[in-house]
Formats: C-alpha cells, structure tokens, sequence
C-alpha cells in the first residue's frame, strides 16, 4: 500500500487525518512480532506455575530426563545471581519491601506464580517436561478479599486545605462507596521474550514484547546485576500493551539466564492461559469518598480512602496506579481542600500494575460518582453542580499538588451535551438513564529524547526513545518532523525500539508519546534544521538569515540552491534532544446515555459522547482511533469484564470463555470530539490522547446506570444479576 | 488447575478410519473421537482431555448427509457441520427452529467445522442445538460394535458435559420429527457478547391450542422441557403465564427472570 | 505423519506430529508467521485462515487434519497486497497493533465477495468472530462496507 501522504513540502501536516504508513507491512502478513523470530537454534521455554494461591514450596524436583529438555531452572539456580525486580515509589508514599521473585523460593502466594522453567526444543516438548517437574507444596490460607487482609504494601496519605472546617460548616455531606473490579489488559498478543547471550562479546540481546527499550534495559539490569553497555533491548513488533507490558515481565528475566545457561536462543512466547493468572491485572480499587457541599453547590472539601487490592507482591509500577488515582481526586473543580489516604493491601493474587488509565479511570469513577450522588443530595441537576464548580483558569494548582496547565472544561463540557442530544424517558420495557462525566489526566512529565540526522541521500533518520505498539508513532512523528523540516514525509524515516540505537527514554506509557517524544523529535529536528541552514549558507555562502526551505532544498536570497544530498555530503549532521517538562493535563467530558431492560436487568448502552482535550493533535484519525479504543475498553468494564477469583484465590476467568471482550456487535453509536487547549509546556502544544476514552467512558456510564436506577449505586460490570436486584430493591 | 495449564495438547495417537466399523472398532475407554474439535480442541490444548487415541471420523462423509426419509423424519448426519444445517434449505422451511438455533452457534468460522453431533455429543448446558432438538422431539441414534440404539434428549443428556453414551459409542444421526402443520417456533437466548455462551435461552414451537413444545437453555445442568408450561399453553394460558411457569422450576432471582422473560418472548414470536 | 498441503496455490510436504496444531504448523513448519495466535482455545479469532475457501480456526485443528486439504493465509490474500479489504483497513485506520488484523481479513473475505450492499448491523455481526482490543471497530466496519461496495456483483 503506497501512502498517498504525498503533502507539498512546506505544507502543513500537524493536524492532518493522514492514514498510517506503517499499515502496509501488517496488512500484507509481514509484520514481525515476537513469537514470529526464529533465530537458528532455538530453545523454548515453559514454566511451572502454581496451582494454590498460598503454599510453601517444600521441594522442586526436576525430571531426571524428559525428550528434548535442555534445562531446569528453579529457585536455586538463580540464587545469587539476580535480585528480585525493582520496586518503584511514588512520592510520598511508604511502600514495603515485597519485589516479586523471578522463581518462587519457599513459598507461592498467587495462582500462576512461576516456581521452575523448563527449556526444551521445542514449546510442546517444554510443556511435556513441566509436568514432571515434581513440585510439594503445603497449602497455606489465602487472602482473597482486600478488606480481610491486613498486610499493608502501600501507604500514602495528602491532606491540603481546611478539612475538618470545610465538613463542619458544610450544608450537606454527599459521597459514597464506590469500586472498580480487577480487570485483564489482554492485548491481542500475549507477552513474551526472546533472549540470547554472546559468549565472545558478553552481550545478552533481549527481544522483548515491550512498550519501549529501555524500561526492560533497566529492569534487566538490575536483576542481573549487568551494566548497560553488556545489554541491548529490541522491541519488535507489538500487539498491544494497554500498560501491561511496562514493567519487564519476571518470565524474561528467566529466559535471559536460560540463554546464558543453555548458550542458545530461549524463547519464552507467552501463551493466553498464562497471561490470563500471570500478567499483571489492572484496576481493582475501591474508594470511599464524600463531597463537604455549601448549599449553592460549592464544593467545599473532598475526602477519599482508597483500598487497592495490590496482589501478592509489588511488580515495579504496581504502586503507581492508587497513587495517581488519590492525586487526581479533585478531578476539574475548585475544591480548596482534600484528604486522601491510600491504603493498598496484598491479597494472594497476581500483582496489579498499570492499565490503560492506570488510576485515572478509578479517580474519574469515584468523583464523579460522587458528584452525581452530591447532585442528587442537593437536588441539582449533575451538569449543573459540575458547572458551578469548574476550574476556570489556568494554570490551576490542585489541592493535592499537581498543577493543571491549561484546559477549557466547559467548553468540553457544553460540547458533550450538544452531541449527547436530549434526554429520553423510560418506557414500558426499559429504564432509561443518561449520565456525564469529567476527567483530567495527568500525561508527560519527566523526559524522552530523540536523535535525528541527515543521510547522505537526504533522508532525514530520526531515532526516538518512546517506541510504538499500535499507536501510531511512525506516521505521528514523520508529520512532525516533516513539518518542521519542510520535507517530504516520506522523505523522513522513523526508528524505533532497539536501545543500540535508539537514545534512552523515560518509556511509552501514561499518555506520553506525543507531547514527551514528539516534542523531543520536534526539538531535534529543529536543531537538525538549523544545522542545514548554516551548512547551507556556508557553501552558498550567503548570510544565514536569507536562507530559505522550498521544493528543491535550501535556497540563497538569489535564488541558487542546494539540495538536502549536498547539505549532507558536507558533513555528518546529527542533533539529539532530550526533552523534559512538567506533567501535562488532558481532560474531557463523556455522556452516556443507556437503557435498562426492565425484565432482566439487561443493559444496553445506547449512545456514548467522547469529548477529549488533549491540547494540539497531530493526527485526528489517529487520535479518534486512540479514544474510540479505549472508550471500547472502558464499555468492555461496564458490560463484561472482571477478573473474578474464588474465595479460594482460585481464578474463575481465566480464558476467553469466561472473560469476554466485546465484539464489534456490541458496540453502540460513539460520538467523539476533540477541544484543543494546547499545552504550555512543550513545542506541540500536545497532551495525552492514549487513555482518554477508558478514563471518560466507565465513570459516564455508571452514572447514566445510576441515573436510570433512581440514584441506586452499582459497581461495574453492569451484569443483569446485579441491575435486575438493584430494580427490584 | 487454571494456575499450571497449558496450551499444547499432550501427545496422542492419531487414527482417521475410513469407515464406520473401523471407527467404532477403535473408540473406547481411553480414546475420543474427533469430529470438528471446536470443543475438543480447546480442551486438548489445555492438555484438560487426554486421550491416548483419537479417532479422527471426519472421513466418515456417510455420516455428514442431511436428508428427509419418507416418514417425513429429517435424519442429520452427526458429522453435519453446523453451516451445512444453517444453509439447509430444507431444514429452513421444515424445520426452522434448528435454523435459527444453529446461526447462534459461536460465529461463521466455528460454524464451518463444528458439527451438529458434536454440539450434541458435547453435552454443554450453554449450547443451542441440544435445545432446539429437545423441543423437536428429536432421537438420538447411536452405534457401537455391541449394535445400536435411540435416545430421546432427556435419557441422553445426564448433566453438564455428560451424555449416556458409552466411551465405545458414537453418535452417528439424529432423527428429527416432523414439525406440526403450522407451528409457530423461536429460538430466544441472552448471551454477554455476540456469540459467547448463552447464559439463558428458550426454544419454543407452538400451535395455537393444539401443540406447545418448550425447552429452557441455562435452567439447569441439560435441556430441560417447560411440561407444565407446554400443558397450560395449550389449555389456554397466556404466554406471559406460561412463561412464569417455564421458570417457576429455577430459585427465586435474576436468572428465573431472565428465562421467564425469554420464554416469553420466544412463544409471542413463535405466534407470529 | 506425512502430510501434503496446498497453502496460497503451493504444495508442502511435511512431516508432523499428530499433535501439532494446524496455526503452528503454518507458523513454524511453513514459516508463513503472517497468521497470528491469540488465544489457542479459538475465541479470539487471531489464527483464522480459510480451509478449502472457508474461513476456520487454525488453533481448532490439528496439521495432520489438513492433509490433502487447500489452505489461504494472510500471504496469499492478495499477490500484490493490494486487496480491496487491505486497502480499506488502511484507509479507515481499521487496525492498531495489527496483531488481529491477518485473522479479521481472512474472516471477512468470503464476506465482502459475497455480500454487495452489507447493512451496519450484518457487518457488525461478520466482524463478531474476532476480537479486537485496540480499535473499538468502527475502522473495521467503514472498511468492510467500503470494500464489500467495491467489490459488489464482482
């Protein structure tokens, strides 16, 4: 498929709806994902994996021999040459020392844990010899619910303003219990690496299905205890993350000692079984929270507990998701005073960790469930009580830290309701319910980097740190730089995920790529830019200032010009740039309008309106594909999906049959809109845009849900058991 | 376990007799007979079933015909895949009910290789075709080298994934009644997604006050016939009353109200 | 066993153990790793490739069973990679990762040939037996009404 990009140099191209050039290779079956390499050599690998949600490991026995194993490795033959993975803190908080094991040592306390792993020649034979490794376990108690469990892994708690006044002389006190189920990312493709060792270099190579390089660069490291220059990280192609494949999985880590042991290429391609009890989940949070309201519906002070039901043991990131949650409970209102507490607990289950929204799905659920219930309290119109409290000017510090830089919620908001249409009213058959919600996120914040330089045939290369898995990085960022170059997009090459080349980064996660990594690609072709043009003007020797882009490359005052082959062939030009800046706030408004089969509790939504401020976009397609992903996501939440354990700690969903993803039969009229307030902060004007619609679209919905009940409050998924004993009630 | 599964079928032997006696030669205790392994398969890769043996019969065409005997009995190969049945013109103006019950079978692409016997043999308490054939009246004829027998649905089905027959036996066809002269019918389920399990369904063929036939989807652990519903239908009753019977069987709470409500719906389209 | 297949108009011969799934024997053993596998228990739809001109779970079967069979991949969708379906996936941002997409196209194929004028709700329908996480659908079906009007009577 040629990409008909074909914009005249010079033209504009940030803000372009332009299909992606990076289709045609997946289109036609090139694509190259993990599971698809096949170095010669190869080995597999499998994992034993625990069946109990608790037990002490008495013993580990391998088999004696099984056909085609190569390897066991448990426990033991790791000790003393890795540490467990890092844990990373967010700030202010206490977090305890639980780092997840690579193999379990003495004791298993999730269902799926990995206790031994088997390399053979193959993935069948790897699985055969699993079986026969003889592992005894004792079994122990497991904690299955986070309210019975009384081990605190995390502890963090803000308080700013005058609290305790602002609930005392409040006209009323609104809120409520509110919780969002545990939930799997389940990306199309599972996760997995592929490592091999250079005995003669001592370099050990990581394919690795990864949001970015340098992330699992770090993480490896550290577990192996191997300075960078002895590892290098690619990432090939992705199918999907959704934040599940930020932290380097403990599996690689694995494979990567494997490959050393065994001196070939180890494999481990996860499979879905796996994915579903060993990945890290996302969400399971809780919120008790409660509004202190002045009789004109002023909020006065808001108070939130956060319980997180953290798993067995802190994944690097699995502390960040309840940290941005409470960070973000003043939501997009002038609320002068907050306290927060975070309490998250450790259950015997597999860890949570970040997905898709990571704390600002659950923040946006717990406000504005909240707000919603206050309305009702008060006996205002939602929309109304959230008008009278929105942020108005910029930049706007909230009460718990974070500065919001710029935003125009209410024009977010007046859009919504226009698209969201009228109301309906209930029927015979059905209770109808519309709901809106708002959010602001955090996004960007801390650096990426890129690296661009001139090729002798005038190509331009630009290396960047944030890497893709289906976002669209390649197509976003040659429109940036080809832009700001005044070059042919195809005229720009974009590389990726292979820390040998790439500079290093913070990673792709929470919303960053645009406004973290595009800027950092703007800032280093800007520099690239100004490289031309002096060499430009040095052989044309004319003054730099007269200097000018057009079709045929730079042009003197006279008219004479050179093209971008003889710029190069001057010397090597090259600019890199790391860009760093504070978090950036994306927000938006969702309405949702559904209906509740009176009958059966049935639920259907029947209309969502997405309206997303994520500053300047590059490329609205790209952009609405973005939203309308994740607000099918956040609809997924709401209609189906939740990882459920027994009170065993057993899971109960644990495939495809029993965790059900939406299909494209059950997805309803989705309007979506972008308002563009853009960003102080960086060169694009760009916020977030990748988990604007999982934020906005569970926190609408419960409310139209609520709405439809008659104020009743009920946690998603929406299934009809729990709506059909929430009518009769 | 769900926490040490896997997704590479244990070793096995493979067999594809040729015909039908070789086939049933072959079946027993430790061997499982293969038709369109859209349930089997999952169940292998998960290593869940085992066999030491499996008997391939999808060369067994013999049993992959459709046709209507002269009794005006429609006779359905057990290696039938379900989009034959869909496509059947035939069973679409005869038999309507299992048209419309197999086009809920998981998608298109289960479709083309899953079979009606296997739907069947299977036995999932979640799956269409056994239910629509339990209203039908439908006959189940099996074989084994010790002969053959017929069993009606509610002697074959004993309870989730479990049938009365034998580790030697195979279902070979299924023996469907002919429908009465102006029967209404309706195949009515709720499932969470676009061809997932239903979670509750209803079947239904109906002649006003003369004929009423009833067969409930996620009532219990097998196709279960509403018989009091069948009866009060045809003395009379409204379908709404008919279908609180349906479910008066299953506890008080959401799911008897979810089936009530199917049943409903399934007999006021049936009537149309 | 040994076994001979006709996949995209060419014959392999190969020899397989009986247990070898069909997706990995066309993975692995055929290196034609165009088609993907999501989920190995035949929900996800990733793996879907056409036996003898039919869409069917290639996780659902196993190698041996193909054996003198025809089969059509990803790779053989369209020789210069230009087919209707393909050009209207690009044109709609109908894929994201990609990771589904080779399933999705071989799924939709027989659907767009057949089915000139597809209402919203029977694309809907045709797409149901694949999953997606990434694009919510809506690219998908633009595409298929897109390619299914510009293939019509064809």
């Amino acid at each position: 498929m040629t990409s008909e990009v074909g914009s005249p140099a010079g033209g504009r191209l940030v803000g372009r709806p332009l299909p992606r050039r990076e289709d045609a290779r997946v289109l036609g079956g090139h694509s190259e994902f993990l599971d698809d390499l096949h170095p010669a050599g190869l080995a597999h690998l499998a994992f034993v994996r625990s069946p109990y949600a608790h037990a002490r490991v008495l013993s580990v026995t391998p088999p004696r021999g099984a056909p085609g194993l190569l390897a066991v490795l448990t426990a033991r033959e790791l000790e003393g040459r890795t540490r467990p993975l890092p844990i990373q803190s967010p700030e202010g908080s206490e977090v305890a020392d639980e780092p997840h094991p690579l193999l379990a040592a003495g004791e298993v306390r999730y269902v799926g844990q990995p206790v031994a792993a088997v390399v053979a020649e193959s993935r069948a034979l790897a699985e055969d010899a699993a079986e026969l490794v003889g592992v005894e376990y004792e079994e122990l108690d497991p904690v299955a619910d986070p309210h019975a469990s009384d081990l605190e892994l995390l502890r963090w708690r803000r308080t700013a303003g005058d609290v305790e006044g602002a609930f005392r002389s409040a006209a009323r006190v609104a809120g409520g219990r509110y919780a969002m189920p545990r939930l799997v990312a389940a990306p199309m493709e599972a996760r997995g690496a592929l490592a091999y060792h250079d005995p003669a270099a001592d370099l050990l190579t990581v394919w690795c299905s990864a949001q970015d390089t340098h992330r699992p660069l770090r993480h490896l490291g550290h577990v192996l205890g191997r300075p960078a220059e002895q590892l290098r990280v690619v990432v090939p192609d992705v199918g999907g993350a959704f934040g599940s494949k930020g932290s380097l999985a403990p599996e690689a880590a694995v494979a990567a000692i494997a490959a050393i042991d065994v001196g070939r290429p180890v494999k481990w391609a996860e499979d879905r079984a796996e994915n579903f009890v060993a990945a890290y989940q996302g969400r399971g949070m809780e919120a008790e929270v409660e509004l202190a309201l002045a009789a004109d519906g002023r909020m006065l002070a808001v108070r939130a507990r956060i319980l997180a039901d953290l798993g067995a043991y802190l994944l690097p990131a699995t502390a960040m998701p309840p940290h941005t949650a409470a960070m973000l409970m003043a939501g997009c209102y002038t609320i002068p005073a907050a306290d927060v507490r975070v309490s998250g607990v450790r259950t015997n289950k597999v860890p949570t960790g970040p997905y898709r929204g990571a704390g600002r799905p659950e923040a946006a659920y717990f406000l504005e469930r909240a707000v919603d219930d206050a309305a009702r309290a008060l006996a205002l119109d939602p929309v109304e009580l959230r008008r009278r409290n929105l942020i108005r000017e910029f930049p706007h510090r909230s009460p718990l830290g974070w500065t919001y830089d710029s935003g125009d919620y209410r024009r977010c908001l007046d859009l919504a309701l226009d698209l969201a249409g009228p109301r309906r009213a209930h029927s015979d058959e059905g209770l109808v319910g519309r709901g809106v919600a708002m959010y602001v996120e955090r996004a960007g914040g801390s650096f990426e980097a890129a690296r661009a330089t001139l090729e002798p045939d005038g190509r331009v290369i630009v290396r960047s740190s944030t890497s893709p898995h289906g976002q669209g990085h390649d197509m976003t960022f040659a429109q940036i730089a080809a832009e700001r170059l005044h070059v042919d997009p195809g005229d720009v090459v974009l590389e990726f995920g292979d820390s040998a080349l790439v500079p290093g980064g913070t990673g792709t996660f929470a919303s960053r790529s645009v406004a973290m990594g595009g800027s950092a690609v703007a800032r280093a072709v800007d520099e690239l830019g100004k490289q031309c043009v002096q060499t430009a003007a040095r052989l044309l020797d004319a003054p730099e200032d007269e200097i000018t882009w057009g079709e045929e490359g730079l042009a003197a005052g006279d008219g004479r010009t050179l093209a971008l082959p003889d710029v190069a062939a001057a010397g090597p030009l090259e600019a890199t740039a790391r860009f760093e800046s504070d978090l950036v706030f994306g927000s938006g408004a969702y309405a949702a309008e559904v209906e509740i089969e009176r009958a059966t509790g049935r639920l259907t939504v029947r209309r969502l309106t997405a309206v997303d401020d994520a500053g300047t976009i590059v490329n609205p397609l790209l952009a609405e594909g973005q939203v309308l992903g994740g607000a099918v996501q956040g609809l997924g939440e709401c209609l189906a999906e939740e990882a459920t354990y027994d009170d065993q700690a057993q899971p109960t969903s644990a495939s495809f049959a029993d965790y059900s993803l939406l299909t494209a039969a059950e997805i309803p009229p989705i309007a979506a809109e972008f308002v563009e307030s853009p960003s102080p902060l960086n060169p694009l004007g760009a916020k977030g845009i990748g988990e604007a619609g999982a934020i906005g679209t569970p926190a609408a919905v419960a409310n139209a849900v609520s709405d439809a009940l008659g104020g009743r409050h009920v946690d998603p998924p929406f299934t009809e058991e729990k709506l059909w004993r929430a009518i009769g009630e | 376990m769900e926490g040490d599964r896997r997704v590479k079928p244990a070793p096995f032997e493979y067999a594809a007799p040729r015909s039908l006696e070789e086939a049933l030669g072959l079946l027993g205790e430790e061997a499982k007979p293969l038709a369109g392994g859209q349930s089997l398969v999952p169940l292998l890769n998960f290593r869940l079933a085992r066999p030491e043996l499996l008997v391939d019969i999808n060369g067994l065409s013999e049993l992959a015909r459709i046709r209507r005997g002269d009794d005006g009995v429609l006779r359905i190969g057990a290696l039938t895949r379900q989009s034959e049945l869909e496509r059947s013109e035939l069973v679409a103006a005869e038999w309507p009910l299992l048209t419309q019950a197999v086009r809920l079978v998981g998608h298109p692409q289960i479709r083309n290789r899953g079979t009606v016997g296997g739907s069947v043999a299977h036995a999932d308490p979640a799956a269409e075709v056994p239910v629509a054939l339990a209203a039908l009246g439908a006959r189940f004829v099996a074989r084994s080298p010790r002969g053959g027998r017929t069993l009606c649905a509610g002697d074959l089905f004993v309870g989730p994934l479990m049938t009365a027959l034998e580790p030697d036996e195979l279902l070979v066809e299924i023996e469907v009644p002919p429908v009465p002269e102006e029967a209404g019918c309706a195949f009515v389920e709720h499932a969470r997604t676009a061809g997932d399990f239903a979670i509750a369904g209803a079947a239904a063929v109906v002649v006003p006050a003369r004929h009423a036939a009833i067969a409930l989807l996620g009532a219990g652990p097998v196709p279960v016939r509403a018989s009091d519903a069948e009866g009060a239908l045809v003395a009379g009753a409204e379908p709404r009353e008919a279908a609180a019977l349906a479910a008066s069987h299953i506890g008080k709470g959401p799911r008897r109200a979810l089936v009530a409500e199917l049943v409903r719906r399934a007999l006021e389209e049936a009537a149309r | 066993m040994r076994i001979a297949v006709e996949v995209n108009g060419e014959r392999y011969e190969r020899e397989v153990e009986p247990r070898t799934l069909l997706s990995d024997f066309i993975r692995h053993d055929l290196e034609l790793t165009g088609t993907k596998v999501g989920c190995e228990h035949g929900v996800c739809g990733a793996c879907t490739v056409q036996l003898d001109g039919e869409p069917v779970r290639s996780c659902l079967m196993l190698a041996v069973q193909a054996g003198g069979r025809s089969l059509r991949t990803i790779e053989g969708l369209a020789e210069d990679g230009e087919h209707p379906l393909q050009r209207a996936f690009h044109e709609r941002h109908a894929l994201q990762c990609g990771f589904c997409t080779a399933g999705f196209l071989m799924s939709l194929e027989p659907f767009v040939r057949e089915k000139p004028e597809p209402s919203e709700a029977q694309i809907r329908e045709a797409l149901a037996g694949n999953l997606c996480r990434c694009t919510g659908y809506r690219g998908m079906v633009e595409a298929v009404g897109q390619a299914a009007k510009e293939l019509g009577g064809g």
